[in-house]
This record gives C-alpha cells, structure tokens and sequence, in this order.
C-alpha cells in the first residue's frame, strides 16, 4: 500500500518553479513577457491596492432636475486622473472641484466618484530565472535551477544575500562595536535557537536575513516587525538545527541565495525556502516529484519529538498499526537513525526531502 | 438488451489534510457501502490540485475492487460502463480552502440581518461587513466599508413578502455601485434572498455585472424564517469561489454532478434527517484541521455552528488564540513548560497532518480537542430550541467525526473524548465517522436521498457502542450507579461503578443485551433515577460513566494526574499511563541530541482501584471492516505488534 509522505525539499541541485503573484486585493497586470529571462530584483509585474472613494453628488451640486443632465457639464470622464481642487464639471460660473487627488471611477446617477490615489505595488522576480507562464493580470511563473531548502516559518519577507555561517560562538557575539564587514548584508545561519539578541544583532549589523532552526513563540511579533528575513527550519520552541541542515547550508556558505520568508497562510500552497541559484547555462536538473512514495531506503526527517529534526532511513514498513507508547495507535514505520539507533515513527510524522 | 444501470456512487470529501472517498452501490436492492479510501489532500505544497490526491484516491479504490474509475486525463468515468468501469454519480464536499468573504446587507439587525446570518452559519463563511438600516455610517462610508472588506458575496436580504420595496432597493443599490466599483476580475457575487416581489428589478440592477444568485426569501413574515434555499444557494456560491481559485477545484466541479458542496452543509441535512427518522436529539461534531462543525438536531430544529478557526492541526493556533490557555490546561495532568503550549499549537499548525508520539503531547493535543469542542458547544447551545445553560440536553445520538476524535487507535479512546468533551446525560448511542461518510452522503441526499438513508440505516458509521452518564456529583468510592445485565443467553451480570469511575461492558457489535441501571443517592441518569432498556452492542462495549456531570476535573494538575490515566485504561482496557512526573514534559526537547528519549511506560498500579475490563472480559473484538484502501492500518494483530515492539 502507497503512502505519500509530506515533501519538505533539501535538495542541492533541482529544477524550481515558483509563482510569483500581486497580492489578491491588488489590481494591475503583468510587465515581462513569456521566456524573458529576469534577475533578482526585476519588477515582474506591478499593481495598486484600491484606496477610499469619495462620492461627490454633481446633481445635487448643480440642483439638476434630471441627473442625466450632469453629462454636458462634465470635464472629465471615467479614468481620468484628477488632482484636489481641479474641475470635475462646470456650469456657466459655478465649478464643482475635486476634493480629493485621484482618478474618476465613476459617474451617474447624477454623481462623481473620485478614487484616491491608490498605493502603487512593484512586484519583483525574487528569482534569477526565466519566465516560463504567464498569470493574467497577476503575475508570472518563474523557473530557475539550483539548491533548495525549504524550512517552516518566515517573517513575511524576502531578501537577496550572501550565505554567511555564524561564528563558532554564536550570533550573539557578533558585536555592534566592531566592524564585520563579512557579515553585512549577509544571510546569516544559526545552528541555535534564535533569542531577541540575534533580532538585534541583525539590526545593528545590518545583516539581511537569518535562518535559525526555532525561536520562543513570544519572539514572533519582534520577528515580523524585523527590518531582514527571518526563516524557521524547524519550528517554535527550543530546537537546534539538523546536521543534515546545516551541513547543506554549510556547503553553500559564501553563495548569493534568495532568501524568501514566506509567512505560511493556509490558504497558499507555499513555504519558506532559501534558494541558492545554479550558474545560467548549466544543465537544467529535474523537477522534484510531487508523487513520492515512502519505501524502505528512503531518507526521512522525524518531524516530532521526542525525535524531532533527527535524519535516517525507513527501514521496514510494517502493514499493521504500531502501539505507541503514550497509547496511540498508527501505521508507522521504523526508522534507522544517523546515530544508528532504531525508532518507530508514524508515517504522518514523517518528511522526505524531494527528488 | 438494455444495459442495467447499478446506481453505483463515488463521494469524495477533500478535507484540508485528509481526502476521503467511498464507493457506494446496490447490493440486493439496497445501497451499501462498498469500500473506501484515504489519502492525504493534495491543495497544498507541493501538488498544490486536489486532483491528484483524487487520483489517489480512485487508484486506491480500484486496487481494492477491481473497479477502474479513472479516465485517462484523470476525470472520474461517468456513467458507469457495461464492464463495471465507472460511476453513474460522482459527489464532492470539501472544507478546504478559504470561507466566502460575504457582506451582509439587510433593512434591520434583529430581522432580515439575523436571518441571513443564521442562513451564514450552515456553510464556510466569513462575515466581513454588515451594512442595515440602523448602520449610522454615511453612504460614502457603507460603499467604502463594502468595498474595504473584499467580499466574495454581497448578501441582500430585506422585507417580507408584501412587505418594505424602496428601502430594500436602496441597499441593494449600495451593493451594486460597490460591485461597480470593483475592477473586473474581482467582482463579488451577489445573492438576493429579500422580499421576492423584487427579484425581477435586482436582476435587472446587476445584469451584466456579476452573477446574481437568488433565492427565497429568508424572512417571508416576522414570525417566520426559511433559511434552506439561501443555504442552498451560499453553497452554489462557495463552489463557484472554489471553482475560481484553481487548485483543480475548476475542474473537479466540472466532473460531479451539482458542483463541489461545503462538507458542513452535509451534517446539517444528515442530522436533521437522523433527527427526525430516530425522533430524538442528534448531535454530531466534526473536528478537523482547519475547519469544526457541530450540528445539532433538539426538539426537530436543527443548527449547525462552523467555526474556521477551531481545528487540531492548521486551525490549532487560532484555537489555543480563541480559547486562552487556562483552558487547555484544565485538561492537563502536568504542569506546563512556559511557551510550552503555544509552541505545541503553533507546530501543529505549521505540520497539521502530524500525531503526537509522546504522552505529554498527546494530552496536549486532546487538551486542545476537548476545549475547541467546549468553544463549539458553547457558540451552538445559544440557537438550540428551549436550552436552557448548564447541562447538555439528552443526546440520543451522539456522532464524532475527524482524525482526532476518531484515529486514537482504540474506540474506547474515542469514545472517552467525546465523553469528556461533550459531557452528554442519560444514555446516547455513541458513534464514529472515521472515513467521511456523513460529507459524502450530504452532497448525495439532493440527488438520491434513497441511498442516503438506506446507508444510514445500513450501520455504516462506526457503532461505539452505548453510554449511560449520571449527573451530579458522585462522592468518590460510593456507589453512583447499580447495573443488572441480562444477556441473551441469559447469564446476569451485576455491578457497581463508584463515583469517579467509568465502566465498560464489553459488548461486541450485533450483540444485544437488556440493561437495568439505577443511580446512586441525589443522582440521576438524565433526570430519571432508573432506566431499564435494551441495548446493542458497539466497538467500545456498554460504557457506563459515573464521574458526573458536570465533569468533575480535578483543579490541579497533580490531582488530574491521578484522574486522567485511570479513565483512559478503564475505558480502553490498557495499562494506565502515568507521566513520568506531573510538571515534566520531554514534548519541546532538544531536536539534535545525540540519544534520543523515548517515553517510558509503566505498567498499571496494582493498587489502582479500577477494574480493566479488558483483562476481565477479554479482548474486545471490532466488526469486520469494510474492504479499506489508504493511508490506514489494514490489519490488527497484536503477535505483529509484540514482534514489531521487540
């Protein structure tokens, strides 16, 4: 019987595809064509978020009998741009002015309404790629190739940087006194759990994100309101960061990587993930599977403690249901750790890293 | 010759972590279920379209019947084809994805607004703006207010037949310069269910700009309110939403026959319908991931409360937000770490589908159940007929449905979560919905409600087996409920439960008893003293409750420490399993250690004055299960266990 783990992607080298949409509020449309080749910052797609409405009643305005009568005076029509006290009607002296900056957006029933200037929204590409489809009026898909480690959190922000490795001491030691110029700008990696500290130390040395394996939850409002990207690999809580993490991010240390802190929602098919691309021209690598199977070989990450962020193989697959000890029963698997030791796992509580 | 049509049925519920599918056909003249399948829902990373987990679905299905469902671009086959490849209907509910953003637009909060949100209730929806007569905001801030909340629906409703027409069509023109305003692309529908002498002119009001759905009007007279075409119609809504933001719903909707319906719609036509042929109070609660629903059926009216921000696993977060602390961990033996409860919510909604592995998580994760069914009850007992606060009302049904309160593993677990969540009174028939069978028939009752009810009566869903509660509050060690069994061969059983202490009657499914039960001094058994009833049996047995009601928690952690464990191994039959020490958790341990701890498990105190009826009776045998395909157990040995244990 199949049974299709969840994918939490490490891999080294992949073939990526990501979406990249204006917000669902956001009204506007695309600005790069299908194949166009896009780096990091180019602006995709760009919108505006719609802002307040002001009703000017013209009829009234003008004591028109028919409101009909309002479409001789008119100066402007539906779409057009308008600043604060400019015409939007006129009878012989009397001139109805626009009480606000913005575009018209609509006009009868005797009325004007006048749309404030909405706030203009740039998308970027967030990826060196190419775009492969094209979403109407909302973005773009983007491939690209290179590494990809997807972790469990994000702040809600995205940045560009170079891989750095904290220092052998920890972030904390990074100090606000002394110049290091390595670290600024940086993606900084912390095989800790991230403190308020590390928050600061990002601030203060300007770094522009951190990957940290957990945090205390009551750091999350901190988090999100931090100038750089914050990323979880493992989770909330007091958790260190796998080996099989660290060492990948270790190989890559001294690469640009984007780093993009999706906040999960769980109304998006997203995660959080740092990329580290693939120089252009190289050989395109396969796409992960979406249809992976849990079989005996495949490599795992436990998802829950007391084994939590632990690395190993599926060993057996047992048919029946396992009693776990605190007295639950589920299909599980037995798992042969890094450490050689054997557990049993539920299959639910096991991820499989993409291929 | 004419091929014969089977009547054969394929229901699938895409859930927000699970997708559930059943296979329903005429055996002998009669609908049965035939077999069933699980996998997990594919809407998220990295499949990111429901049809994949579908196809899953279906694969599985085929492997267990031989049946091929499957075209070849994926689509379900439709109708069935001579060779028995096919369905002749295929239905979907889901609960996934976002609830209908919807405004509500009416002439008076207590009446048509009232109505309308009542009508809200029974499907996923959001309340994001509510404009009435009485709002005291100018026009320009209704339309800005409209226009600020992004409402997938507008909701007009307004005046009873014969009744209010100039202020009702001034509403509905607010929402229709509102639907003007919105740019093309992001147009919310609209749904009249006011006064239906206007339907013409709303029609005419919106032509061309959006789709416009209508429906009876909730409020025909002050006196009176017709909720079920609104509902109807707020379910069309939502599957054209769905339809609307990919995921494979566009699709998926084209291949069924009325379109994806909202899971909740199902408990409430169900339960109403199990009210009414049982002729007595139904309850049934669904917790799920993202989404819980109860629906109840008191006094012939029927109410359904959904709420998207309770649920176990991406809902788990917002639960604990809703909920507070305080009351998790009235529910805990221990005394958590600090933060210790927020990062377990806030890892279960970053890995919903996931199940604890430790006993400090477990009681965690059913602390978090039991509450979010404490809030759910709490939100619906307001609109039951003639509640009155304090006890629940007798149930006569009881049905729980969702992982959580169905995946334990043991249906005395299950049993004992309902119990303790609900805390029901004098005796209910305790069931289960562990394969989603109650969404699936809700999406089929408007097509062929024949196989709806004959698969309800054709025992289904899962018979825990039946519970007698007493109320009050029992003294500890004194006797709080007296039983007679007479079996049918019979033998006569006699027992006492003292006060805190459950009992369980291991009575296989099939079986029948008679039962005399009385209950101790200034106690009841809903409101009777003695009960003398036939009962059949269930997975869990006869459960006989003698804790009281309310339920007599312990208000410390220690002193739930010596209560929890000890119910959980008398309803189960199990060793009990005490903490390694009341105030220590390894649920939030260090990921990396070099050792991993693994919980320790002691056996049961000897002194511990409970009886095991598992050890006394024996094991308890389930009823032969359906042929089965997915992500569940197949088997249930306990020599494979040990073997895998050792």
């Amino acid at each position: 019987m199949l049974f299709y783990p969840d994918q939490r992607h490490m891999l080294e080298l992949t073939t990526i595809r990501r979406e990249r949409l204006l917000p669902e509020e956001a009204v506007g449309g695309v600005e790069v064509s299908e194949g166009a080749l896009v780096n990091l910052r180019d602006v995709v797609a760009s919108g505006t978020i719609p802002s307040r409405y002001v009703i000017v009643e013209a009829a009234e305005f003008f004591n028109l009998k028919q409101p009909s009568d309002l479409d001789e005076l008119l100066q402007v029509e539906v779409g057009s741009a308008v600043d604060r006290g400019s015409p939007l009607a006129i009878r012989r002296n009397k001139r109805l002015l626009s009480p606000v900056s913005g575009v018209v957006a609509y006009i009868g029933d005797g009325r004007i309404i006048v749309q404030e200037a909405p706030q203009e929204i740039p998308l970027e590409a967030g990826l060196e790629g190419q775009v492969v489809s094209l979403v109407q009026d909302r973005g773009v898909v983007i491939e690209t190739s290179g590494a990809l480690l997807q972790g469990v959190w994000g702040n809600n922000r995205r940045t560009i940087g170079v891989l750095r490795l904290e220092p052998e001491a920890g972030l904390e030691t990074i100090e606000g006194d002394q110049l290091n110029v390595e670290y600024r700008g940086a993606i900084v990696v912390t095989r800790r759990p991230l403190r308020e500290t590390g928050l600061l130390v990002m601030e203060d040395q300007g770094f522009t994100g951190i990957i940290a394996p957990s945090m205390d939850a009551s750091l999350i409002a901190r988090a999100l309101e931090a100038s750089g990207a914050v990323m979880l690999t493992e989770g909330f809580g007091d958790i260190r960061m796998s080996n099989a993490i660290l060492n990948m991010l270790n190989s890559f240390a001294g690469r640009q990587a984007t780093l993009d802190a999706f906040l999960p929602n769980r109304w998006e098919a997203r995660r959080p993930e740092v990329i580290i691309n693939a120089p252009r021209g190289s050989a395109r690598p396969v796409r992960p599977n979406p249809d992976l199977t849990l079989q005996v070989g495949t490599q795992v990450r436990l998802t829950r403690p007391p084994n939590a962020g632990q690395v190993g193989k599926v060993i057996h697959l047992p048919k029946t249901p396992y009693l776990l000890d605190n007295g639950l029963r589920a299909r599980c698997a037995q798992v042969e750790l890094v450490t050689g030791e054997r557990v049993m796992v539920p299959l639910v509580n096991l991820e499989v890293f993409g291929r | 010759m004419a091929e014969q049509r089977s009547g054969s049925i394929l229901a699938v519920d895409f859930g927000n972590v699970n997708t559930r599918a059943v296979l329903l056909d005429l055996v002998e003249g009669v609908y049965r279920l035939i077999a069933r399948a699980e996998t997990r829902t594919t809407v998220d990373f990295p499949a990111g379209d429901v049809r994949v987990g579908l196809r899953r679905a279906a694969e599985r299905l085929t492997d267990v019947t031989g049946r091929r469902l499957l075209n070849p671009d994926g689509s379900i086959i439709t109708p069935e084809r001579p060779d028995r490849s096919g369905v002749d209907v295929f239905v979907a509910t889901t609960s996934t994805g976002r609830p209908l953003r919807t405004a509500v637009v009416g002439l008076v909060p207590d009446v048509s607004i009232a109505s309308s949100l009542r009508a809200a209730a029974g499907t996923y929806v959001q309340i994001v703006e509510t404009v009435s007569l009485a709002d005291q905001r100018t026009e320009e801030e209704q339309l800005n207010a409209l226009l600020a909340s992004r409402p997938d629906l507008i909701f007009i409703a307004g005046g009873t037949e014969d009744g209010a027409r100039e202020p009702v069509l001034r509403l509905a023109r607010l929402a229709c310069l509102a639907v003007t305003l919105v740019q093309r692309g992001h147009k919310p529908s609209v749904l009249y269910a006011g006064n239906s002498a206007l339907i013409p002119r709303i029609q005419q009001m919106f032509k061309g700009l959006t789709t416009v759905f209508t429906a009876p009007n909730v409020r025909p007279s002050l006196d009176d309110e017709e909720l079920e075409g609104a509902q109807l119609k707020l379910a069309l809504a939502f599957d054209e939403r769905q339809s609307q933001r990919g995921s494979g719903f566009d699709v998926l909707g084209t291949m069924t026959s009325i379109g994806v319906l909202p899971t909740a719609q199902s408990y409430t036509l169900i339960v109403d319908y199990l009210g009414k042929a049982l002729g007595g109070n139904v309850l049934a609660v669904d917790v799920g991931s993202a989404v819980s629903t109860l629906s109840a059926s008191v006094a012939g009216q029927v109410t359904t409360a959904i709420r998207t921000d309770i649920g176990l696993g991406h809902s788990a977060a917002t639960l604990l937000e809703l909920v507070g602390e305080k009351a998790i961990q009235q529910w805990l033996p221990f005394v958590p770490a600090p933060g210790q409860i927020q990062h377990y919510a806030l890892n279960k909604t970053l890995r919903p589908a996931t199940i604890p592995e430790t006993l400090p998580g477990l009681y965690l994760e059913h602390a978090l159940l039991r509450a979010g069914i404490r809030a759910l009850l709490e939100a619906a007992r307001p609109t039951w007929l003639g509640d009155k606060t304090g006890l629940l009302p007798v149930f006569d049904r009881i049905i729980g449905a969702g992982s959580g309160l169905t995946r334990t593993g043991h249906p005395g677990f299950n049993a004992l979560l309902l119990l303790d969540a609900l805390q029901p009174t004098g005796m209910a028939v305790l069931q289960a919905d562990p394969h989603g069978l109650i969404a699936a028939l809700g999406a089929l009752a408007p097509i062929n409600a024949e196989a709806v009810v004959q698969v309800l009566d054709g025992l289904s869903l899962e018979r825990l087996g039946v519970c007698v509660s007493v109320s009050g509050q029992p003294a500890a060690g004194r006797t709080a409920l007296k039983i007679r069994i007479t079996t049918e061969g019979g033998e006569v059983v006699r027992h006492e439960v003292a006060g805190g202490h459950l009992w369980v009657y291991p009575l296989e499914t099939g079986r029948t008893v008679r039962v005399d039960v009385s209950a101790g001094r200034g106690l009841t058994i809903g409101g009777r003293t003695r009960l003398r009833f036939a009962a059949d049996g269930g997975s869990a047995g006869l459960i006989f409750d003698a804790r009281g009601r309310p339920l007599p928690l312990a208000d410390t952690p220690a002193g739930r420490a010596a209560q929890m464990p000890l119910w959980i191994s008398e309803v189960t039959g199990d060793p009990a399993r005490p903490l390694e020490a009341p105030g220590q958790s390894d649920e939030l341990a260090p990921a990396a250690r070099s050792e991993p701890r693994r919980d320790r498990v002691f056996p049961a105190k000897s002194a511990a004055r409970t009886v095991s009826p598992r050890g006394r009776f024996g094991r308890r045998t389930a009823p032969p299960p359906e042929p089965e395909a997915g992500d569940e157990p197949e088997d249930d040995t306990l020599s494979e266990l040990n073997q895998l244990r050792g």
